[in-house]
């Protein structure tokens, strides 16, 4: 923990010198000092094993907790520096990245960091779950620690000023899609091709639920975490096209219900999240069934930014023009209402409270921002010396807050599925729920198969 | 173990998901991982290409794109098929203007992805509604109805053979709901991709196996995706 071994590793490790010389003129080569590395001294143990979690049989082994554990492992020490300086020099460098080079410097340090993994304990002797596990975990790490300069509209609200095209570009995409889907917000399902047959009831209540569940894009700061909330929207639509024997239409059914959740729910700055998850998750990891889900929002997305009157089925134009114009002018009352009042949502933890997607992920990120000395970026000294007695402290608060997290997501998702599944046995859900640890997607997948 | 991406096009009634709904169901193998989901499928086939005298078994994965059929959704398809590997071009074999509408995707699919490499298999769906009726004379209304009812060939097996040839398409007329020929469209295209990427497989496995003493090996042959930071919504 010298200065001599701090400068040794900064040398083997320079993503961000690998970066071209900007034009952007932004830059500050004044690289803040490196000395606070003493800090590393590890957070102690959290209580870990409460989080454990359950491997599933359908996802792949995911457990940040057991990450954060590992990493807070002696031998594991260089990977925490090489971490800490790459955040450190990312934030104090510049306050404006480009687009570009973020995804540069990003998959830069990812693969410089995977690379090391092969050579510290406890990662050397990994299985390739574990690897895996490791690798979502730095993801998880550095993305959290760098949201509020990746994610443009946190960017925005953050700097205040304005930025590199393509960010900005993000921004007036929102905006435009925002406006299209108020535009449109009315219109009938029949419109988008939805078969006449689903029941419009039914197709309601999973619309609302699956808006509901990509609404929780905006709660998360990681990649994958983001993608899970896509991930879930899609299985909801998924049980409806069960539910409604209609599964075997496939896309032809699914895109159009997809469309109609994204114009029904509204979810702000679906561009921006979804371009982040594409710039910042690894394109590893986005495979299969992911990739699939992706492509069909960003598809869903288009076709939005693109609605005209005559991508429609309309069957009588004089009235949908006329519902058209009373529906502009109630989004124009209602913007110049909301005029008054604008605040930039950004995803705040300690506030969700309330509806948990996956409270693991919510809650280790709570555990990390409130041990966050070991992976703090820009290390607070004067803290240090109270370190223990704060930490054991706050120990306490996170073991109670994590249990009242747990609770009501346990409420909410049981809620939830008890309105999917009207007609199931609300005591079988719940044991399912519990068997599955209440998370919603093999929550759903259980009582799909056992409604068959 | 080697993955193929394969995409899914054609008109919204000629009944393309069930395809593969069905050879994703025939073909489950508990010991095999397959997925069932809205509107993406996977499954594994095992095939028995002869590399110089020598038999092996290959274990293909196949991760399948379904597409909105409906015309409004047609400018959606790109964001589908790029990066694909294979795509089922699907027809109706009793519906007049599907097969026009599976040429356009044909043509689509030779100017946009200009890749050598895709295969593109041409299907004509729903050969058990008209597999008796070959004496009946054909009559205009039979063509509207429930699924259950026969129904009338309207593009003969030739016109579309001919098509296919002229192409350079793999061609075939299946049944989704008996079942007749599901199969064996996904063993055709197992190895006629194995074949076309031979030379590359042979040669990643042999610098896999060397780099690395895990015996495992799993190639993604997808190409280099072209996902751009900024396609959503370009």
């Amino acid at each position: 923990m010298t200065e001599d071994k701090n400068g040794e590793t900064l040398k083997e490790f320079d993503p961000l010198n690998r970066l071209e010389p900007s034009t952007n003129g932004n830059s500050n080569t004044d690289v803040v000092s490196m000395k606070d590395d003493a800090d590393t001294q590890a957070a102690e143990e959290t209580n870990a094993n409460i989080f454990a979690q359950d491997t599933g049989d359908e996802e792949p082994f995911y457990d940040f907790q057991l990450f954060v554990k590992q990493l807070q492992s002696p031998e594991a020490d260089p990977l925490v520096k090489y971490t800490k300086s790459f955040l450190r020099n990312f934030l104090a460098q510049r306050l404006l990245w480009t687009v570009s080079e973020e995804i540069k410097l990003i998959n830069n340090f990812k693969s410089f960091i995977y690379d090391k993994f092969t050579l510290y304990e406890p990662f050397k002797s990994l299985d390739s779950s574990k690897t895996r596990n490791a690798q979502e975990g730095i993801e998880k790490l550095i993305m959290g620690k760098l949201y509020f300069r990746c994610f443009s509209p946190s960017l925005y609200e953050s700097l205040q000023v304005s930025l590199d095209d393509e960010h900005m570009k993000d921004l007036n995409y929102d905006d435009t899609l925002l406006e299209k889907i108020e535009h449109y917000r009315f219109i009938k399902p029949v419109m988008l091709d939805i078969p006449e047959t689903m029941p419009h009831a039914k197709l309601n209540k999973f619309v609302h639920l699956a808006s509901t569940e990509l609404s929780k894009i905006n709660r998360f700061k990681s990649p994958r975490d983001k993608m899970v909330c896509v991930l879930n929207a899609s299985k909801v639509i998924f049980g409806l096209l069960k539910h409604t024997k209609l599964e075997q239409n496939g896309a032809d059914t699914f895109i159009p219900i997809l469309i109609y959740c994204i114009l029904k729910g509204q979810v702000r700055y679906l561009v921006s999240n979804v371009n982040y998850i594409e710039r910042f998750r690894s394109s590893d990891f986005i495979r299969g069934e992911e990739e699939y889900y992706l492509s069909s929002l960003q598809a869903a997305i288009n076709f939005i930014m693109n609605l005209t009157e005559s991508s429609l089925t309309i069957e009588n134009h004089k009235c949908f023009e006329e519902e058209y114009q009373n529906n502009s002018k109630q989004v124009a009352k209602e913007r110049e209402e909301e005029e008054k009042k604008r605040k930039l949502e950004v995803p705040d933890e300690l506030q969700s409270n309330g509806t948990l997607l996956k409270p693991l992920d919510e809650v280790t990120n709570i555990v990390i921002s409130k041990f966050s000395e070991l992976f703090s970026p820009i290390g607070e000294p004067t803290q240090e010396e109270t370190l223990e007695p704060e930490q054991s402290k706050k120990e306490e608060d996170v073991t109670f807050l994590i249990k009242k997290i747990e609770e009501n997501e346990r409420k909410d998702t049981l809620e939830t599925l008890q309105n999917m599944f009207p007609d199931m046995d609300p005591s079988l859900i719940e044991d399912v729920c519990i068997a599955k640890k209440s998370r919603i997607g093999p929550c759903v997948d259980a009582l799909l198969s056992l409604s068959e | 173990m080697l993955q193929f991406k394969l995409v899914l096009l054609g008109d919204s009634s000629v009944g393309k998901s069930s395809i593969v709904h069905r050879f994703v169901k025939d073909t489950f193998d508990e010991l095999r991982e397959s997925t069932i989901g809205a509107a993406f499928l996977s499954q594994s086939i095992t095939i028995h290409p002869n590399d110089g005298g020598e038999v092996k078994d290959v274990i293909i994965k196949f991760e399948i794109w379904d597409t909105a059929g409906q015309e409004r959704y047609k400018s959606l398809a790109p964001m589908y098929y790029r990066n694909a590997n294979a795509a089922l071009v699907v027809y109706d074999i009793t519906q007049e203007d599907s097969l026009q509408k599976a040429r356009n995707w044909v043509d689509e699919l030779k100017n946009k992805v200009g890749d050598d490499d895709l295969v593109i298999y041409l299907l004509g769906n729903k050969v058990d509604l008209c597999q008796e009726s070959a004496s009946t004379e054909p009559s205009p209304e039979s063509n509207k109805g429930e699924d259950d009812e026969q129904k009338v060939r309207v593009i003969s097996t030739e016109e579309a053979k001919q098509y296919a040839q002229e192409q350079g398409l793999l061609f075939r007329e299946v049944s989704a709901k008996t079942g007749e020929g599901v199969k064996e469209i996904f063993q055709d295209i197992g190895e006629k991709l194995y074949d076309s990427k031979k030379d590359e497989i042979l040669s990643k496995q042999n610098r896999q196996i060397n780099g690395s003493n895990n015996g495992q090996v799993d190639i993604h042959l997808q190409r280099p995706s072209t996902n751009d930071p900024t396609s959503c919504c370009s």
